[in-house]
């Protein structure tokens, strides 16, 4: 069998083999024009919209000594996975892309699969763009019992967004509620930027989001 | 953040500062501070005097068991690494202290890194092995930060790396950063993430002792396990096992909780903090005099004695003494020793939501009666929250829970089932208050 080719050939012969398996389909079942069109359709659409993902050159320059030094504390490169991942979140402006993914993914000889499936495992991950400030209000129990949710609102508030999870237009704030940030005796609990804050106000939440440009 | 400072009261059970010696002096994190203090003298002693089986001799007779929830004895566990086994050996430090109401690990590296790393290293003395890491949780910045510092200095300083003090010893340390996921606070969990996997829990046999990271002898204890052991080798087991609570002669399976603990109280009362104390202080002296009590006006409803995963007491059930098996004679469990209090404005239906969201968003996916269940129990109690449950909805929480517990790969879905029908039983009126009424069928007779 020959190599497997690479993305963009792939998917065009699934979608040509998608369109194969709907041709005699058509053929053999009755009322089959509809399903053929739509079986079609989704060819089309698969051909489309799945643009094949160049990957990133990864490392960039500016963490390759850090990768390669990770690299070194563990007997096999895909277990750096998570320490690379927080560096090139942190690089590419808070999120990983599916390019910078396949670049991680091609760095440590893992599937591009693989790498989104440990991205969107993981609460600390994000793999669409998100807001310059990272806005967290830790909302388990004992944060709760403090007051949480009155400083969740107080941020959607701040930041104009309605949703938590969600971005501002501007894309200067994105406001998320955590699961237990370990700060209990300082409850409710908020973070912003990797800085922590507890006995944190309504009014006192407003303040520090603020102080973010 | 430190300990707030207090003098015990006249008639209070004091602090037993082991390993909170160090918390409040200033720089306790760096090499230069801790060392006049005493830091590494036990790795110095273990080195120089004795033998890797000795050292796990001591942890055994001191009967220390695991700081991190389950309480197992860390010396059986350590004697399961198989010696003869030609593979790298690891230890991982488990500092992914992801429990809800849970910071005592946290005050531990931030404010003593060294002896949590000393007791790594001596750990790794014991067992073999010449890798360590500490998996620590992504939320925990200064943690990772002073942590790697401490390595820094320790390397600097022959007391990590090779030929460690100039003896045969070699070992190296890493920080494995954890990415917000309470399932990889379980062991075999933290295993597949440090791999770089989700951290899917696996299914035992094989245990972690005989095939873990990287499919090679490991052992794994919590940050507060390890930071013990360096005591124990400077002063010895026996010494340890005179402290706290001993073995209940009548009773084998009661083998008694051994040294001190960090202890913990959060929630709505006027002091939340953490302590050390020997076993045997009460739950009601931990809550009411370290924990000051409920806030001004307020009375107290329930307490979840360590961490999220434990059933509830209520304010009669306080005056259990803080050990494993006392608190799992009541009904309830030790967990991590750090208490959630909860006061008389708590709606518990409400509490319940809370509750059962934080183990639907941290099951990992793997086994369907988790996956499913927790969401499913969210929904019924939110259902009756908003007054459309019905009887029938308080039968199908009873059976979920069964359905639930003991039927999953790892124990989270047990951690889910626990508090949650603790909390029912207990306050089970509030919620039949909150039932939908009956609706009269009126028809033509």
């Amino acid at each position: 069998m020959s190599p497997i080719p690479p993305g963009a050939q792939l998917k065009g012969a699934a979608a040509a083999a998608a369109g194969q398996a709907a041709g005699a389909l058509a053929a053999a079942t009755a009322g089959a024009a509809a399903v053929g069109a739509a079986a079609a359709k989704v060819a089309a659409t698969t051909q489309a919209t799945a643009k094949p993902v160049v990957p990133l050159a990864f490392p960039p320059p500016e963490l390759k000594a850090r990768c390669e030094d990770l690299l070194t504390r563990y007997p096999v490169k895909v277990a750096a996975l998570l320490p690379i991942l927080h560096l090139a979140q942190k690089h590419y402006a808070g999120w990983i892309s599916p390019a910078v993914e396949a670049g991680v993914a091609a760095y440590l000889g893992v599937s591009d699969a693989h790498v989104r499936g440990v991205l969107t495992f993981y609460a600390m991950f994000h793999t669409q763009p998100v807001g310059r400030h990272d806005v967290w209000v830790c909302r388990t129990l004992t944060c709760w019992l403090r007051g949480a949710e009155g400083l969740t609102q107080a941020a959607l508030a701040k930041a104009g967004i309605d949703k938590v999870g969600g971005t501002d237009a501007q894309g200067r704030f994105s406001v998320r509620e955590m699961e237990c940030l370990g700060l209990c005796e300082v409850a409710p609990a908020a973070w912003i930027d990797g800085q922590v804050h507890g006995h944190v106000t309504p009014d006192g939440l407003a303040r520090l989001m603020d102080g973010c440009a | 953040m430190t300990t707030p400072a207090r003098a015990p009261a006249a008639g209070r059970t004091p602090e037993t500062k082991v390993l909170s010696a160090n918390f409040g002096v200033p720089g306790s994190w760096t090499l230069p501070v801790v060392r006049p203090r005493g830091a590494y003298q036990a790795l110095e002693k273990a080195l120089k005097t004795l033998t890797p089986a000795q050292v796990t001799a001591e942890v055994k007779t001191s009967r220390l068991r695991g700081r991190g929830g389950a309480g197992f004895p860390a010396g059986v566990k350590w004697g399961f690494v198989p010696t003869s086994s030609p593979k790298t050996k690891y230890v991982v430090c488990n500092a992914d202290e992801s429990e809800p109401g849970t910071f005592k690990d946290r005050y531990l590296m931030e404010l003593d890194p060294h002896l949590v790393l000393e007791g790594c290293l001596l750990a790794a003395y014991a067992v073999g092995a010449s890798v360590i890491y500490i998996y620590v949780r992504g939320e925990y910045p200064l943690s990772i930060a002073r942590l790697e510092g401490a390595m820094a200095e320790a390397r600097a300083a022959g007391l990590l790396g090779a030929k460690i003090l100039g003896s045969s010893f070699s070992c190296e340390a890493w920080v494995h950063p954890g990415a917000g996921a309470y399932i990889c606070g379980e062991e075999t969990g933290m295993l597949e993430s440090l791999e770089g996997k989700r951290g899917h829990p696996r299914i035992k046999p094989p245990f972690p002792a005989v095939e873990g990271a990287f499919a090679s002898p490991t052992l794994i204890n919590n940050v507060e396990t390890l930071a013990h052991v360096p005591w124990i080798v400077i002063h010895g087991g026996a010494a340890f096992a005179k402290q706290g609570i001993p073995p209940d002669p009548a009773n084998p399976r009661a083998v008694g909780s051994s040294g001190t603990k960090l202890m913990g109280v959060s929630g709505p009362v006027r002091t939340p903090g953490v302590w050390e104390f020997e076993f045997g202080i009460t739950l009601r002296e931990l809550v009411y005099g370290y924990g000051g009590g409920p806030l001004p006006g307020r009375t107290l409803k329930a307490v979840i004695p360590g961490g999220l995963s434990m059933p509830v007491l209520t304010d009669a059930e306080l005056d259990v003494k803080m050990g494993f098996d006392e608190l799992a004679k009541v009904g309830s469990g030790l967990g991590t020793a750090c208490a959630i209090v909860m006061d008389d404005t708590c709606d518990m239906v409400k509490a319940c939501i809370n509750i059962a969201h934080f183990f639907a968003d941290e099951s990992c996916g793997q086994c369907t009666p988790c996956r499913e269940g927790c969401h499913w129990m969210e929904k019924i109690f939110k259902r009756i929250d908003a007054g459309q449950g019905t009887p029938a909805d308080l039968d199908l929480l009873a059976s979920l829970f069964g359905n639930i517990e003991g039927r999953t790969i790892c124990a989270l879905a047990d951690a889910a089932v626990w508090p949650l029908r603790s909390i029912l039983k207990k306050f089970r009126p509030e919620f039949e208050a909150r039932l939908a009424r009956p609706v009269a069928v009126v028809g033509a007779l």
